[in-house]
């Protein structure tokens, strides 16, 4: 039986990653320091996907992201999604090239479109995930882009038909609300768009304990949880994630959490 | 030495990772002679079976495969779309022909109904077939990452060293005398994955 996914997301911003909250960066430092602090071997041992985003402003830096997902590579033996600042087919194979197992794609989604077709028809729908970054505004939630700076006046519902029939395959949804908070994810947006979307949606935007992430994945229509929650999941935070989410009746891929050689 | 064989379709980097990662001395390489030189072959692959199979043709490496597989003994493990292009037949894009190291052909997963979509893209439990030194370890099943819409019918079901379960039962992994291949990527199946790899990588080489 196909597993569902735990999948956690690096910010990266010129050099450093950072943490968020309602899409205001803090940096944090280097993957040595993200190594030493927030041991990431052990979470690159604990989950089933790993996303990098480029949440750069301004200059993406677009080479040294790439070498960025190299290194990260050295140490994960799971897919990886890479993205943030794709605005050619040159930045998509650079990535690729890199190591990414899939692209991620966002402001094109509405800005170049047809880049995203060209995307999918490339390299195949499988390897194209459309993060769509949303937040509450005036009683509606609406898609942003640009790192959540630049308002497009498009739904939530809108934008994921947008990225389905541009040939994206699988929704990386967002709250920018919930962003950080700890507070859990947006059920309510993710229970109206998850059970119609043709492609799977992966959670983002809340998640501060196990509670969230499998509260979420429990739903049959949900595939996979993400959260870029470094702090609330140090050491063995995940490892014993998994393990609730297990004794919920989840299905999760298992594997010996330890390489000994 | 082994040799990862890139035909300009495959993510050589990732399978070159987790044998560093495994302290293994590997090369990638596209020539012939690295193939012979080398102790065993890995052939990767992510795409399109008819653009892999003319890749490789394009570049002169069916010959040398063949040989260093049939004339050399040497082990060779595909993996993915390089398990699929040692079947003799494959129809994506096609019908072109395979490596034909594994009687059998390789079709379309059949449509299935929601919520089952293809491609099969995810981790899912593989059941080995019987005890071997390619699964040494790793008990009687274990999850693998899959990302395919193809799987290879074999012939021969003693070919068939483990199942996967989606939709209905297809085959996850094939061994025929030193010729291995697995659906899915060890190189992105965490621990279970890297033990694969170094079970391959330890296979006593026959003479």
């Amino acid at each position: 039986m196909l597993k569902k996914r735990l999948v956690f997301a690096l910010l990266w911003k010129n050099g450093k990653f950072c943490l968020s909250r309602n899409f205001k960066l803090q940096q944090a430092g280097d993957l040595m320091w993200i190594e030493k602090n927030y041991n990431f071997k052990v979470i690159a041992f604990s989950i089933d996907e790993l996303v990098v985003l480029n949440v750069s402003r301004g200059d993406k830096e677009m080479t040294t992201f790439a070498a960025q997902v190299t290194e990260l590579t050295r140490g994960c033996f799971v897919p990886l999604a890479a993205g943030g600042g794709i605005r050619s087919i040159d930045d998509a194979m650079l990535l690729l090239r890199s190591g990414a197992d899939k692209l991620v794609v966002n402001t094109s989604l509405s800005r170049d479109p047809s880049l995203v077709s060209a995307l999918a028809q490339r390299f195949g729908r499988q390897c194209v995930v459309a993060s769509i970054d949303y937040r509450n505004v005036n009683g509606r939630r609406e898609v942003f882009v640009e790192n959540g700076a630049v308002a497009t006046g498009m739904t939530v519902e809108e934008a994921v038909a947008n990225a389905e029939r541009l040939g994206a395959g699988e929704i990386y949804l967002t709250s920018m609300d919930r962003d950080g908070t700890g507070q859990g994810y947006d059920s309510e947006m993710l229970d109206a768009v998850a059970p119609t979307a043709r492609v799977p949606v992966i959670a983002s935007g809340g998640v501060g304990k196990f509670e969230h992430l499998a509260g979420w994945l429990s739903r049959p229509y949900a595939s996979a949880a993400a959260t870029a929650n470094i702090f609330n999941f140090l050491g063995e935070g995940l490892r014993e994630a998994r393990t609730h989410i297990e004794d919920q009746g989840i299905p999760l891929a298992k594997w010996e959490f330890q390489w000994k050689g | 030495m082994i040799a990862i064989v890139d035909y300009g379709l495959g993510n050589v980097r990732s399978v070159m990772g987790a044998l560093e990662f495994l302290g293994v001395s590997a090369k990638v390489t596209t020539s012939p002679d690295d193939l012979f030189a080398a102790t065993k072959l890995i052939l990767p692959g992510v795409g399109s079976f008819r653009a892999a199979i003319e890749n490789i043709d394009r570049r002169n490496l069916r010959e040398p495969i063949v040989s260093c597989v049939r004339g050399q003994n040497k082990p060779i493990l595909g993996i993915c779309l390089g398990m699929q292009l040692l079947a003799e037949v494959g129809e994506e894009d096609g019908p072109s022909a395979g490596l034909g190291l594994i009687p059998g052909e390789v079709k379309h997963f059949p449509e299935f109904a929601p919520p089952i979509r293809v491609p099969h893209i995810g981790f899912n439990s593989v059941s080995f077939v019987c005890s071997q030194p390619l699964f040494e370890g790793l008990g009687d099943r274990a999850d693998f990452y899959f990302v395919h819409s193809y799987r290879m019918v074999c012939t021969d079901a003693a070919d068939v060293s483990s199942w996967c379960e989606y939709g209905d039962r297809f085959t996850a992994s094939v061994q025929r005398g030193h010729v291995y291949g697995t659906q899915f990527h060890p190189e992105k199946s965490q621990t279970s994955g890297l033990r694969l790899l170094k079970n391959f990588v330890e296979l006593e080489v026959p003479c």
